[in-house]
């Protein structure tokens, strides 16, 4: 079978399979919190409104922070029981989160559910609604919020929904155990998102890594109106949403431009599911596959419901096995350090690694060599040493002209570099941005 | 619990410069076996008072100028290592000296260091002191010892002997090959150039673009003009230039369509030296002029960025 990529990339820790072994073969386990602790602004946008106060006894699933605004999502209560406190908390960004905790009463109280019925039989016009009212925001990481993804503005099209399977980023399976445990909820999530935005053309994508995950797929996907299935090569960033649209369709997304752009929206499996669950079940999202692995002694792909506090997931998971020295959410390579322990899970977040005091260490940087190493990862073909030099001697208008916008992120560059260089360019975008060099 | 806060990713790839620099010392081994063996203990020592001169000159700049000391990166052992192999084997000992603190001070610390230097530090150092002291860097012996069956008497006293670029003729092409031929002490022995140029392409240390556009252009260009293309490739420092010098990240040009230029360009100066110049050979000024020439070569070249159309730099 051919496999579909991209030119450039890297494959971060190749030599340790990706950091995958230790959970790819570990079926999702359920863990249900003491507590938890839910920010309202997971999501990509305006934070949403709490709707409960100190004292309040809320059921499971109940909206207990509203949408702000057409683009924003409500946030449900994840477990039923008392509502400890509503209020400014935890600090990811440097400003707290208002987070509303909640004590389980561990009895699952569930609030009544309105379903739109099977994927293939609801309303097409209330799919995307119930996708909003559930809460759905993308779940491979970013957390934009999915109805206004699916919402095309005036004179935009798409004939196109990619279904990213990919997880090209280190040491997450928690899409990969989702896929191969639970194709069908994929697959009905596809249907669903195809028959809301009227495209007639669904395509599964899924690294070669993940050969049983794309065989239990195919064979979900069977009989499926309009559903094929693509086989990507293992590489990163195969999940990028450019480089997934290049791979699959052989379309570009114009500079400065969307997906829709190409025509096409992608989804990540685990927002399918929870599409699917929103039309199947009326179910809002409370709970999400995640890996925890790395230093914890048993490292596992936990059914999480969202807000549970990261010190509790590590306990889950037996403890840390060595004296962590980082803990980061999602993969290694655009993953984010917490502060500490006591932030929560996200809807976003698909992974948790504890990193050891060793591995956490800072390389030291030395000089570049020139190697271009960097020029020859970069998945969007930009200069990364020159944008470098450009950075360092604060040209940001000279960087904006050589395409500095186009930077996806990756951190390709700094991955491969012998010379350990912190490539700028997050702080490049911004500044870019924020000053309208 | 102290967390550390940064930024991914997370976990780098285990190659650095020092690994880099590494690689490229082990696909010099073989060359600088077979060049020791060929021509004899006179040979190791050559090189290591390369190495270790060009190893002290950076760390005592580096101390004096209160810089970070960064001989650990290895890259001043390549130098003096590839500046050792340069020299023929009977140079007075202090001629490596020299050479070793001329590559190190002149050309790579008083131009900011690795990474910015514009010239090859070795193949200036050589083109010094080619320049400086010709006759000293020209004293091409026989081997004191050959490889395989071949019709090349050694000579265990040290006899002069034109290189074999010269007069080609006397030697087969296998001696040519295998190195049983008046050089220096790394250009002579080509399949050990081949070993390491195969070693380097194995772990990804170098591309083929530039060795194969260079020995390529030469073989090419020298046929057209009526010479012997392999004699042309193995009789001189082609080899050796192409595969060690050339290839050199800090001076040559950034995208794989600028080293296809470098190399062609390499190959075409050196044939233009050797048939129309009074040097017999032409490699070190070939890399040096196109050295220079890869800022240029770099503004020239530019690859389409991903959502863009093309735009000409």
């Amino acid at each position: 079978m051919s496999k579909l990529s991209f030119k450039g990339g890297v494959h971060p820790l190749k030599e340790i399979h990706e950091g995958k072994e230790a959970t790819k073969s570990k079926p999702i386990r359920s863990y249900v919190p003491e507590e938890v602790c839910i920010p309202v602004d997971m999501h990509l946008g305006a934070p949403s409104i709490p709707c409960v106060k100190k004292g309040d006894l809320v059921k499971l699933g109940q909206v207990v922070a509203e949408a702000a605004g057409p683009r924003g999502i409500p946030v449900h209560a994840s477990v039923s029981g008392e509502v400890l406190s509503v209020g400014p908390k935890q600090e990811l960004f440097g400003k707290p989160s208002v987070c509303i905790c909640i004590r389980n009463d561990k009895q699952d109280n569930w609030v009544e559910l309105k379903k739109l019925g099977d994927v293939e039989t609801a309303p097409a016009d209330q799919i995307i609604n119930a996708v909003r009212d559930a809460g759905i925001c993308g779940m491979g990481g970013a957390c934009f919020p999915t109805h206004a993804k699916m919402m095309l503005p005036e004179g935009k099209s798409v004939d196109t929904i990619i279904l990213n399977g990919s997880e090209c980023e280190t040491f997450i399976t928690a899409d990969h155990r989702l896929m191969l445990e639970q194709p069908q909820r994929v697959v009905d999530g596809l249907r669903a998102a195809m028959r809301a935005m009227k495209v007639t053309k669904g395509i599964i994508a899924i690294e070669a890594n993940k050969m049983d995950a794309y065989e239990a797929v195919s064979k979900a996907a069977q009989g499926r109106e309009g559903v094929s299935m693509a086989l990507l090569k293992t590489k990163y960033p195969q999940g990028g949403e450019k480089q997934l649209i290049q791979a699959v369709t052989g379309r570009e997304v114009p500079s400065g431009g969307l997906p829709m752009d190409a025509n096409v929206v992608v989804l990540n499996v685990a927002t399918a599911a929870a599409i699917a669950d929103a039309v199947t079940e009326g179910k809002p999202l409370i709970e999400r596959v995640s890996t925890v692995t790395g230093c914890v002694n048993e490292p596992a792909n936990l059914l999480l419901r969202v807000g549970t506090v990261v010190s509790e997931v590590i306990a889950a998971c037996g403890g840390t096995s060595e004296e962590p020295g980082k803990i980061f959410v999602g993969g290694s390579m655009t993953g984010l350090a917490l502060p500490n322990d006591s932030v929560s899970m996200t809807k976003a977040n698909n992974c948790l690694v504890v990193v050891n005091q060793k591995d956490a260490a800072p390389k030291e940087v030395s000089p570049c060599i020139r190697c271009a190493r960097c020029i020859e990862v970069c998945p969007i073909k930009l200069n990364p040493q020159r944008l470098n030099v450009l950075c360092e001697a604060g040209d940001l208008a000279q960087a904006k002209k050589e395409n500095m916008l186009d930077c996806i992120l990756c951190h390709s560059c700094h991955y491969i570099c012998p010379a350990r260089i912190q490539f700028p360019f997050k702080e490049a975008k911004e500044k870019i941005v924020a000053r309208r060099i | 619990m102290n967390l550390r806060m940064s930024a991914g990713p997370h976990f780098v790839a285990r190659e650095s410069t020092q690994t880099l620099m590494l690689d490229v010392i082990i696909a010099l081994i073989p060359t600088a076996a077979a060049g020791v063996y060929l021509f004899g203990i006179r040979a190791a020592w050559v090189l290591a008072v390369a190495v270790i001169s060009a190893v002290l000159a950076e760390f005592i700049w580096q101390k004096l100028a209160k810089k970070p000391v960064r001989v650990g990166d290895l890259s001043a052992v390549v130098t003096g290592l590839i500046l050792g192999l340069n020299m023929p084997s009977e140079v007075p000992l202090w001629l490596p000296a020299i050479g070793s603190f001329i590559a190190i001070i002149l050309v790579k610390q008083l131009f900011g260091g690795i990474g910015h230097n514009f010239m090859n530090p070795a193949m200036l150092a050589r083109g010094i002191m080619l320049v400086s002291w010709p006759a000293q860097m020209t004293i091409y012996t026989l081997p004191v010892r050959v490889l395989g069956t071949t019709s090349v008497v050694p000579s265990p006293d040290a006899v002069s002997a034109a290189t074999a670029l010269i007069r080609p003729s006397a030697y087969s092409n296998y001696d040519l090959l295998i190195g049983n031929i008046p050089g220096t002490i790394g250009e002579v022995c080509k399949l050990a150039i081949i070993i390491g140029f195969l070693y380097m392409l194995f772990v990804g240390t170098i591309s083929w673009q530039i060795p194969v556009t260079f020995v390529g252009s030469v073989a090419l260009l020298s046929w057209l003009l009526g010479s012997d293309p392999l004699v042309a490739v193995l009789s001189g420092g082609v080899l050796f230039g192409a595969v060690f010098m050339a290839t050199d990240y800090v001076t040559n040009p950034m995208l794989k369509v600028g080293h296809l230029i470098f190399g062609i360009g390499c190959g075409v100066i050196v044939v233009v030296i050797r048939k129309f110049g009074s040097y017999p050979e032409g490699v070190t000024f070939a890399i040096l002029i196109m050295n220079t020439v890869t800022p240029l070569i770099d503004r020239w070249t530019s690859r389409r960025v991903y959502g863009t159309v093309k735009k000409h730099a």
